[in-house]
């Protein structure tokens, strides 16, 4: 194998592996910052040794003994921990080269304890994304710098401030229970949907790694439905994701303008993707919870996804889980798209009521699309005049070029 | 990337073994094939980075004596 081979079989085997490599000698360490740097130290003995040794067998094990046996060296020089140095002492000695089933479920709680301190709310948004990104997706600094448009000093910045706010915290290594479980799960999953719409909505930047960033979201997902199965909510999140990155190819034409969800090609769609989609929020379905807001916002994302054409879409549906979705997170917005969906259902006219129910909100004064879609309502009720006012008036609070062409034609056509 | 896996054994529950793919958040699809002269087929669809990951988490997983061959799915 030559040296080429081996460094892109180590990247490979970094990015399975680095988590759990973290996660277990985090649970001996009890410092995440420590373990994410010991296991660094393994990557670059790791990278000096295996070009020129060969790869081992198991290099998960190797990586992790490394780990360990750095994170002695570096406990032993602070020589008031020798309590801890016995017990990973033991554990090296111990440890068998091979993984076997039997430590499954002790490297699954590691893992999850590790999801859960790197997401902790006491970590800014920022923080808690680029540490979930470096210590779960095993990303390198310069990878994650270059998915958010960053530079890489300011993504090791806030891993090091990150993990010194662990540290002051005194952040437990963990999985939460009881009350604390709810809040700290929410804060998980809204990194993991952070990171997946960071790579969905972006129009800018590197090519291959923003939708790797919604691969790496939804991995993760994968990941912590597994170790997680019986928390509805994570199963939403990712049938939520699974549905919506189905739609990844069809959400652009050919110059790179966006198509919106009713005029998409179905075609397009990934029918793999919406059937895992819609399995995962039968898992969710099963565990009867009451709904939260990613389980009824992936419900919403299945009644397009059921719908082998446009037509077919179960509007009345869709119109009863905004409701829904309004009672548990309420908002202006939610209000608009029920607004639109029961126009669909019902007419222009239903939507046009609820549209001007909500006009006044202070959230939708400058939002484009409230005169948007109340052009539209209007335009099909045959108040053409009224409707080419709204069109103008949307025209002119969007920012995106594009869309004013199209509001204007709207305009013009009334 | 999607690569399609292709385990051929005289072990019948030979690709059953994906749990690991599973729980690596990876797997995709898998299921049996129509038993051939090699034996008895299966296929696991995984969604990784490369080939180079692709590879290391077959060779990760402990199966009988068989046949594995990995194919990238093209990309329409």
């Amino acid at each position: 194998m030559g040296a080429t081979s081996v460094h892109r079989t180590i990247d490979a085997v970094w990015r399975m592996e680095s988590a759990k490599v973290i996660a277990a000698l985090a649970r001996y360490t009890r410092d995440v910052g420590l373990a994410e740097e010991m296991a660094q130290d393994a990557l670059v003995q790791a990278l000096e040794q295996w070009p020129v040794e060969g790869v081992p067998r198991n290099p998960g094990a190797w990586l992790t003994t490394a780990a360990k046996r750095r994170a002695i060296d570096q406990i032993r020089r602070r020589e008031n921990l020798n309590r801890k140095v016995e017990e990973i002492g033991r554990d090296v000695q111990e440890a068998t080269p091979d993984a076997s089933e039997g430590i499954e479920d002790e490297i699954g709680d590691d893992l999850l304890s590790l999801i859960f301190t790197a997401c902790h709310p006491v970590l800014g948004t920022e923080a808690r994304v680029a540490l979930t990104l470096k210590m779960l997706g095993g990303l390198k600094t310069e990878e994650i710098a270059r998915a958010f448009l960053v530079s890489d000093s300011t993504v090791a910045q806030r891993i090091v401030r990150a993990k010194k706010a662990l540290a002051d915290a005194a952040v437990p290594f963990e999985v939460p229970e009881g009350p604390e479980l709810a809040p700290r799960l929410a804060s998980v999953l809204e990194v993991l949907y952070l990171i997946f719409n960071e790579g969905y909505s972006a129009t800018q930047g590197d090519d291959w790694l923003r939708p790797e960033l919604c691969a790496e979201a939804l991995r993760l997902g994968r990941v912590l439905a597994e170790l997680a199965p019986k928390e509805a909510e994570v199963h939403g999140l990712v049938a939520l994701m699974e549905i919506q990155a189905s739609r990844t190819k069809a959400r652009t034409g050919p110059g790179g303008e966006p198509v919106l969800l009713l005029e998409q090609d179905r075609g397009k769609w990934d029918w793999l993707l919406i059937g895992r989609g819609l399995k995962a929020l039968e898992r969710a379905e099963a565990l009867n919870q009451p709904p939260g807001p990613y389980y009824v916002q992936a419900a919403l994302a299945a009644c397009h996804g059921r719908a082998r054409r446009a037509e077919d879409t179960d509007w009345h549906r869709i119109a009863a889980l905004y409701q829904v979705l309004g009672g548990i997170s309420p908002s202006p917005i939610v209000e608009l798209n029920r607004a639109v969906a029961l126009s669909m259902a019902f007419g222009p006219a239903a939507g046009l009521a609820l549209v001007d129910e909500i006009a006044g909100e202070k959230a939708l004064q400058g939002y484009h699309l409230l005169p948007s879609v109340r052009g539209d309502f209007l335009a099909k009720l045959g108040r053409t005049e009224e409707a080419r006012a709204e069109f103008e008036k949307a025209a002119s609070l969007t920012r995106n070029v594009r869309e004013r062409t199209l509001l204007l034609d709207r305009a013009a056509n009334c | 990337m999607r690569f399609m896996v292709f385990v051929r054994s005289p072990d019948v529950a030979a690709a059953r073994h994906a749990e690991a793919l599973l729980r690596a958040g990876v797997l995709l699809d898998a299921g049996d094939l129509v038993p051939d002269a090699c034996g008895v087929s299966g296929y696991w669809l995984i969604d990784v980075r490369d080939h180079e990951e692709a590879l290391e988490r077959v060779k990760r997983i402990a199966l009988p004596a068989c046949v594995v061959e990995i194919r990238q799915v093209a990309v329409v």
